[in-house]
């Protein structure tokens, strides 16, 4: 090893807390870069294997019911590879240890097994046997919640009528990687899961011999990608049997969620290595131009025994390259180990039949190369101080300090206040201008961070709030098998546990208006209805008009509709005749494309006197009244689905909540390595060059915390208005994030709370403080008399 | 015997010439004033010869030795070293000068404080192509024992002679000292002077020796005096005395 090498190892072990305070900025960059970057590779490439190794399917139809011999037209179709055909109905799930009903999607398979469109992988048990007719293969996660093994006998309501069915096996399948039922936004494996059935059996128990209720299908690579002009064809195809809902991968729900995840990530996973090796970078210029700075005389006497430019310049850039090297090669395993964890949290919300975290061998190198550069960045300027550095000019006694008077001082009034204290403070804040933005820089972006994470979070509450405290406030929702007249709604009244019911009715269907359309509903709301309660997204009720439509921003602006225009609706049930109505209101809201009308209003278009779809309950809590209502709901062929709220909100709180709240710790933790690092990193610094101004007050007689208060007034005035400025950055983070998140299903809310503010601040400064810990170490470990007699 | 500095540059020098200087001016702007740090210099310097550069402070001596030792360009006037002249050479032909041609031996020793003393002279070894070993050089000042230490564990003197062993170890032939004993007690400061006036008798080298201090200059082959940087006078010393007999 050379002599300079060992220079370098010795100073950077002498200097090695200041370094640490760097390497773990770069190390949190490229550890949440190799995270990311794995999460994002573990996540599509299992999806991209899963779905063909299950055959997804490129669209999938709804129909009330179609023959399956004509459904040649629809395979004929130029762009269409093949299809299937299957039945497919709501049913509830009757547990014997589950006191409520659950709610099921039955899906028709083959009997014998064969590789169809949108297989499943099984888990457990086998497939369909000879022996029997009513098999069931149930969803694995469902299954494991609940319990059931293959050879057990489960109840499920099925047009109407009870059956116990044999479970086979349990599976998974390429469709449901993210299992939700319809309006939901989080998998409730607990509540709803997905059952397989034999054809002949599903034929039978829906009557539906030679018939269908869903046909899905795979694409001619050419349309897969515009497969929309072939989807509008096909529904002309089916138009006669009643086309109920038609969508392409692209807009199916679990392909849907688990894209915009993976999509959502791989943003990420740029956007947030770059801001922590930014910092990095900027604090290690901030280093290196010290260290340079003071080892001029070193510098100037290497130079005068004949080392070159290229020497010193490699010399001082090793600083930087141990610094992105120790960095790298932390982040690395802090990178495998976190991918690990994440991609098994994963595994909580995506169901594969394998999801590992792999080493991708070319994000680990190129971690490491980022940081390497990064770090190489960093130094550059200080090397090259160095070899801009004159030999003769280095040796002579260093030129005194611009000591003239900083502007503030100018303001006569304002800086005979000071004490003298501050006026120091302030001299050296202004002085050293570019420590001063690095810090200021840093704090900035670990503010900002910090309000990013708060700001996530109370958005996720504030929706939780807003949509069950104050739109939707009904215990328990349900929804029935068909329209209902008015008398539903007085059977629901004689529930037991019932202390109020208000109906519904929504209208799936197509918004026209001109060239544009859009799939969406209406929902009929009753005019003193209690219980769903429009709202905007100041959270004020919002009064259904009593004629046409209300409807949201986003359907407005999707359809190019104002206020008096008047849009075309075709439900796409019933008679599906073509309807003209205006739009009356216009409002904003944070969830789907919510339309609202009057139900009686709703109900004449559709031709009815009053029509039912769903009825929301307020129920006694009293134990004993919900077990006779839950006996009760199990036993009605009526309901098709029943969602508590109780249940909505724990499985939110479950599975969603309290894994935001882990990653907003990890959030907070990676803001504090920025502000700890760039503090502790400034104020060493610091310390370092006003050594003999330490001592000598020291001499006169401060204490070692009273000069340590000086060096944190300093850290404390750039760290607090670097924070200030990290405020808004946060807010602009936040909402670019809620612009990638701005999609028809959701709307994401910004919410800037006092507390977010108060929090962030607060953070600032606790993170400040502990950072000043180890600056009045060093303060505390200062041997004055040494101090005093250092040679500068 | 004194005399004047015009003539003795046309004297035919005894040895061989190892350096020219010829009419070296040195400014400084200084902003809206220019300093003039060195006025018309003309020297030569001979082979082998101990020359002391006499001065008070601000007269122009580190300037000089900054120039001849390719640390610094003269704003006009040539220094030859050989056939080349390092006023009109580039930085890289400078550092080649610096490395293969001399040694600096400097007040404050300018020793990299993180270096042990063996290492602080593999500092100037490892770049030479032909090195005295660094034990040698090291011996050659009668450091032969503390090698391991760092410069704080070592005394002034004993950094000093450090600072030589690694001006030394090069095997450069000109040896630049600044105040050499400007930091140094009388005793320690007269054991440095011997060991470079031996370098110059023994080893054969040129040493050129800045100092205020005039009783150093009573072991000098020459005495250069400066003023204002101005050569004031240029001095052959017949007999010079051996440093242990001086006093100061
Ligand atoms: N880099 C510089 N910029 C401006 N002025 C300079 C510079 N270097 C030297 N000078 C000026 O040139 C003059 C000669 O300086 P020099 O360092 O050669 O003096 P010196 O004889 O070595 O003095 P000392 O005994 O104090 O070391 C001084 O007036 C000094 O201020
Ligand atoms: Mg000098």
């Amino acid at each position: 090893m050379s002599v300079l090498d060992r220079k370098l190892l010795r100073e950077v072990r002498g200097s090695r807390w200041l370094l640490l305070a760097i390497i773990s900025i770069v190390g949190v960059g490229v550890m949440m870069f190799v995270y990311m970057r794995s999460a994002y590779f573990n996540l599509s490439r299992a999806r991209d294997q899963y779905y063909v190794q299950g055959r997804m399917a490129d669209f999938w139809i709804d129909v009330k019911k179609v023959p399956v011999s004509d459904l040649k037209a629809v395979a004929e179709l130029p762009g269409v590879s093949e299809i299937r055909s299957r039945i497919q109905f709501m049913a509830t799930v009757d547990l014997e240890d589950v006191a409520e009903p659950l709610n099921g999607l039955v899906l028709s398979l083959p009997d014998r097994q064969q590789p169809v469109i949108n297989d499943i992988v099984l888990r457990q048990g086998g497939y369909f046997s000879d022996r029997r007719a009513e098999e069931v293969i149930v969803n694995d996660t469902f299954a494991r919640k609940h319990h059931i093994h293959p050879g057990d006998w489960i109840n499920l309501v099925l047009n109407n009528r009870r059956q116990e069915l044999y479970v086979v096996g349990t599976a998974i399948s390429c469709e449901y990687v993210y299992l939700v039922s319809a309006g939901v936004f989080v998998p409730d494996p607990e509540h709803f899961g997905v059952f397989y059935l034999k054809h002949s059996y599903a034929e039978e128990v829906f009557d539906m011999s030679g018939a269908a209720s869903q046909i899905v299908g795979i694409l001619a690579p050419e349309v897969r990608e515009h497969p929309q002009a072939l989807l509008d064809q096909a529904e002309r195809v089916l138009e006669p049997y009643g086309v109920l809902n038609k969508f392409a991968r692209r807009d199916q729900p679990s392909n849907r969620f688990l894209s915009d995840e993976i999509h959502g990530i791989g943003t990420f996973a740029t956007i947030l290595p770059i801001m922590f090796l930014a910092v990095a970078a900027l604090v290690l210029n901030v280093f290196i131009s010290r260290l340079v700075e003071q080892q001029r005389t070193v510098i100037g006497t290497l130079k005068a025994i004949g080392y070159g430019d290229r020497a010193l310049l490699t010399h001082y850039l090793k600083y930087g390259l141990a610094v992105g090297l120790c960095g790298g090669l932390a982040g690395w395993l802090g990178g495998y180990l976190m991918a690990n964890w994440v991609t098994s949290m994963y595994k909580n919300f995506f169901e594969f039949p394998d999801l590992n975290n792999i080493v991708y061998p070319g994000t680990y190198i190129a971690a490491l190369g980022i940081s390497l550069l990064c770090a190489l960045i960093g130094s550059l300027r200080g090397a090259r101080l160095a070899i801009r550095l004159q030999p003769a000019e280095a040796m002579r006694a260093r030129p005194p300090g611009v000591a003239g008077a900083v502007f503030l001082e100018r303001i006569g009034w304002f800086w005979r206040r000071l004490s003298f204290g501050w006026r120091m403070v302030l001299r050296l804040v202004i002085r050293n201008r570019l420590r001063t933005a690095v810090g200021i820089f840093a704090a900035a972006m670990g503010a900002g961070l910090l309000v990013c994470a708060f700001m996530l979070s109370s958005a996720m509450q504030f929706l939780m709030h807003f949509q069950y405290d104050l739109v939707n406030r009904a215990d328990v929702d349900l929804s029935l098998r068909d329209d209902h007249s008015g008398l539903a709604l007085a059977e629901a009244r004689q529930l037991p546990a019932v202390d109020a019911a208000e109906p519904l009715l929504a209208v799936g269907g197509t918004f026209w208006h001109g060239p544009y359309q859009r799939k969406g509903a209406i929902t009929g709301l009753s005019q003193n209805a209690k219980l769903t309660i429009p709202r905007d997204t100041a959270g004020d009720p919002l009064s259904v008009p009593p004629l046409g439509l209300m409807i949201s921003h986003k359907l407005a602006d999707l359809l190019h509709a104002q206020v008096g225009d008047t849009i075309t609706f075709r439900p796409s049930r019933g008679l599906q005749q073509w309807l003209e109505v205006p739009v009356t209101k216009i409002a904003d809201e944070y969830i789907g494309l919510s339309t609202y009308a009057d139900i009686d209003y709703l109900s004449h278009l559709l031709g009815e006197e009053f029509a039912v779809s769903g009825v929301q309950l307020k129920t006694n809590p009293k134990p004993t009244e919900q077990a006779a209502l839950n006996a009760e709901l199990k036993r009605l062929p009526a309901v098709q689905a029943v969602n508590r709220r109780e249940d909505v909100i724990h499985n939110l709180k479950a599975n969603y909540i309290d894994v935001q709240k882990i990653f907003i710790t990890i959030l907070v933790l990676f803001a504090g390595v920025i502000f700890f690092g760039s503090i502790l990193n400034a104020a060493l610094i610091g310390l370092a060059e006003r050594r003999r101004e330490a001592a000598t007050l020291l001499v006169l007689g401060y204490s070692r915390w009273q000069v340590g208060g000086l060096f944190l007034r300093e850290s404390m005035l750039v760290t607090l208005c670097g924070t200030l400025c990290g405020l808004p950055l946060g807010y602009l983070l936040t909402w670019s994030i809620s612009l990638a998140y701005d999609t028809e299903m959701f709307r994401f809310p910004l919410v800037l709370s006092a507390g977010t503010l108060a929090n962030t601040v607060g953070l600032a400064v606790l993170f400040g403080l502990l950072a000043h810990l180890g600056v009045q170490r060093s303060i505390h470990k200062l041997d004055w008399l040494d101090a005093l007699n250092v040679k500068e | 015997m004194t005399i004047p500095s015009a003539d003795l540059t046309t004297d035919p020098p005894q040895h061989g010439v190892l350096m020219r200087l010829r009419h070296v001016n040195r400014t400084f702007q200084m902003g809206e004033v220019a300093v003039v740090a060195l006025a018309d210099f003309t020297l030569d310097v001979y082979r082998g010869e101990l020359l002391v550069l006499l001065g008070p402070s601000g007269s122009g001596k580190t300037t000089i030795l900054n120039i001849m030792g390719g640390l610094d360009h003269p704003t006009s006037g040539e220094v030859w070293y050989g056939d080349e002249d390092l006023a009109k050479a580039t930085p890289k032909q400078l550092t080649r000068y610096r490395r293969e041609s001399v040694g600096f031996v400097f007040q404050f020793y300018n020793l990299v404080p993180t270096l042990t003393a063996r290492e602080n002279v593999m500092v100037a070894t490892e770049l030479s192509r032909e090195p005295i070993s660094v034990e040698e050089s090291l011996g050659l000042v009668g450091l032969g024992e503390r090698l391991d230490h760092f410069p704080a564990q070592l005394s002034g003197g004993e950094q000093q002679r450090v600072a030589i062993a690694r001006a030394l170890a090069k095997n450069p032939e000109l040896l630049l000292c600044d105040e050499p004993t400007g930091a140094l007690d009388f005793e320690t400061g007269k054991r440095a002077l011997r060991l470079l006036v031996d370098v110059t008798r023994k080893l054969g080298k040129t040493v050129l020796v800045i100092t205020h201090n005039t009783a150093i200059a009573e072991v000098a082959d020459r005495v250069v005096h400066l003023r204002s940087g101005n050569m004031v006078s240029l001095e052959v010393n017949a007999t010079p005395k051996p440093p242990e007999e001086i006093l100061w």
